[in-house]
């Protein structure tokens, strides 16, 4: 008999193998791809400190949307009610600083408003997600049901309390309420002061003179804004949107639960085949619903920023917000199937789409639909990707 | 033998509506010995291996653990009194690794829920290690590995949560010729501690000639046939495992066609 056993047949690998085979990788090098070619395409504009305000800002919106709908497909579900979601926490939060709280309740404040709204888009969740575990029926059919619902929903409610589907004109709530302020203001200001501090240091005795040509002016002006300072001299940008910060916040807990925590394990055990799950003593009704109310937490905290940063709402927000998440989850490496997939890849995936989303400010040429052939090519592509990833671990190759 | 018995049923009766699954059906498993359970498709033994595991309730019959009657309502109050079911399709996940696998719904936590990763992956690696795989990385997936040694994750874990009866549901069908022969030594390895009872449910009676202390022969619902290894001759074990019937009314019958 020889003394080599079935497990001897695995290879042993070194650290760049490893790596090679992570399921981040594909994600990786697509972000990568992007990242460069965005700036040959925009000649360093999109990174400037201007651009890296407005491409985070809108990565992190996409990315809040994303973790929270990476999570529900580890653990096998889909979630298309996230847009309509948007709209209706966008809808209840405005309607309630236009108009008051319900019931004559008096004033409303940004918080109270936000409680009052997440308690709601919680308990739809909750109902979403007690359907799909009670019924059996697929997620997909139930969140399409409640795609409908709720962008009606929106819709009625604006008209039946404003008589109109969008509320604008907001007072600037940020200047008076701590709490808009964290959700529509800007943090990471010391970033961007310590940036201009650097740059006034470099730039020192620069300054524009009355001989100077129009290009030269140009020129002086693009080189200055990778300084963050305006063409007065003075600091440009002074602080990345609120939504990085929650960004951060929502990836950085998903991170650690997922890898890390017993109710990860019970998430991937979920999704991966789920009567063997419940046959070892995970609660995977319970798991799921808890998701289903995660995703609508997500899409409140999207929303939330949203209307305090511009301190308005309309019946049409969140449109495409859903597939776009699922998008950015797919691409990420999070299986379709369920059952494997990281966060970090997430956020690769959200970094690539929302520099491919928002290019078109920064390449003028460029036409903004291309935004959606990109999509559906990269997502195709993330599909077969995932898939040998899914076989490989399964030892079907 | 004056061995107690660990588990004792008597008279366990199943009826799904007016189909009678089980007509009274005895049985009596020992620690440290293999009790082969075998019969036809359809003869109840899924329904007996379900009624002990909790998973169904019987009809009427009684379950003595140690002497004391017990009345299993759900699986839990099956593994709580030591009953290990291994079914299967194993209830193991593919796509996680084997530590995770080893844990799943048991993880050990720190007092803020973080898993104990590096203590969980050192018991998974030792609680296999003792029934006979030395499995060097348990951070791999278990889709990397052998139905056989699948079979052994599966075993380990029953034991190391609290299994005193070990019930394997058919463990080496769908496996090839070598990696049957694995799972049935991790089986002797298993009664080699002396302190677990194994039901082992099979088809095949060749297997169960190679590991098996005492025989429990079911079909139609019933005990057509039960006794130790010296009691049963050869012959009778393989008249039995037809279901009755003389291997020779067999021999007829096909040759008749």
């Amino acid at each position: 008999m020889s003394e080599r056993s079935e497990s001897d047949r695995l290879q042993r690998e070194g650290w760049l193998q490893r790596m090679l085979r992570r399921p981040e990788i594909g994600s990786f090098i697509v972000m990568v791809l992007i990242i460069t070619a965005l700036a040959i395409a925009s000649e360093g504009k999109a990174f400037n400190a201007l651009g890296l305000k407005n491409n985070i800002a809108i990565i992190s919106q996409l990315g809040i949307i994303a973790v929270g709908a990476a999570l529900l497909m580890i653990a096998g579900e889909f979630d298309l009610s996230i847009g309509p979601m948007i709209a209706f926490a966008g809808m209840s939060i405005a309607v309630m600083m236009k108009w008051g709280l319900p019931f004559g309740l008096g004033e409303a404040t940004p918080f109270l408003a936000f409680l009052i709204t997440l308690a709601m888009t919680l308990a739809f969740g909750w109902i979403i997600g007690n359907i799909v575990v009670r019924s059996g029926l697929s997620s997909f059919i139930v969140t399409l049901a409640f795609w409908f619902f709720l962008r009606g929903l929106t819709e009625v409610c604006f008209r039946l309390i404003n008589q109109n589907t969008n509320v604008s004109g907001l007072p600037d709530f940020k200047k008076e309420s701590w709490f808009a302020e964290q959700m529509g203001g800007e943090v990471f200001g010391w970033l961007f002061d310590a940036w201009y501090w650097i740059g006034t240091k470099v730039s020192a005795g620069l300054e524009f003179t009355g001989d100077m040509t129009k290009s030269e002016k140009l020129d002086l002006i693009n080189y200055l804004s990778f300084l963050n300072i305006n063409r007065k001299m003075e600091q440009w940008v002074t602080g990345f949107d609120a939504r990085l910060f929650w960004f951060i916040l929502i990836a950085g807990v998903a991170w650690y639960v997922l890898a890390r925590t017993q109710l990860g394990s019970w998430i991937y055990a979920t999704g991966d085949n789920k009567e063997s799950a419940r046959a070892n003593g995970v609660p995977v009704n319970r798991v799921k619903i808890g998701l289903f109310m995660f995703s609508a937490f997500c899409a409140t905290i999207f929303a939330t920023c949203q209307v305090f940063d511009t301190n308005s709402s309309d019946a049409a927000k969140g449109m495409f917000k859903e597939l776009e998440a699922i998008a950015i989850a797919v691409v990420g490496g999070i299986l379709m199937t369920g059952g494997f997939g990281s966060i970090v890849g997430v956020i690769f995936g959200a970094v690539t789409f929302g520099l491919v989303a928002n290019a078109v400010f920064f390449i003028p040429w460029i036409d903004g639909a291309w935004f959606r052939v990109f999509v559906g090519t990269v997502l195709l592509a993330a599909v077969f990707a995932n898939e040998r990833i899914r076989k490989r671990i399964t030892g079907g190759i | 033998m004056s061995k107690q018995a660990y588990m004792r049923v008597e008279n366990i009766e199943k009826k799904f509506g007016p189909f009678i699954a089980l007509g009274g059906v005895d049985l009596s498993v020992y620690p440290g010995e293999v009790h082969a359970l075998l019969g036809d498709n359809g003869a109840g033994k899924s329904t007996l291996i379900k009624i002990l595991s909790g998973v169904h309730q019987p009809s009427s019959g009684s379950i003595y653990i140690e002497g004391a009657k017990r009345e299993f309502r759900n699986p839990r109050d099956a593994a709580a009194a030591g009953i290990g079911t291994v079914y299967q399709d194993l209830a193991i996940n593919q796509l996680m690794s084997v530590t995770r696998n080893f844990f799943m719904g048991r993880e050990l936590t720190s007092r803020f829920g973080s898993l104990r990763m590096d203590e969980m992956n050192q018991i998974a690696h030792d609680e296999m290690l003792k029934i006979g795989i030395d499995f060097s990385d348990p951070t791999q997936a278990v889709g990397t590995m052998s139905g056989g040694q699948r079979q052994t994750l599966a075993i380990a874990r029953a034991i190391y949560f609290g299994a005193k009866v070990l019930i394997l549901d058919e463990p080496t069908s769908a496996l090839g010729q070598k990696q049957q022969m694995e799972v049935l030594k991790t089986i002797k390895r298993v009664r080699a501690r002396g302190d677990i009872a194994i039901i082992f449910i099979t088809h095949n009676e060749i297997h169960s000639r190679l590991i098996a202390d005492r025989y429990t022969f079911l079909a139609l619902g019933k005990v057509i046939g039960s006794g130790t290894k010296a009691e049963l001759e050869g012959e009778d074990i393989r008249r039995l495992m037809a279901g009755g019937a003389e291997i020779k009314d067999l021999e007829q019958e096909l040759s008749a066609i």
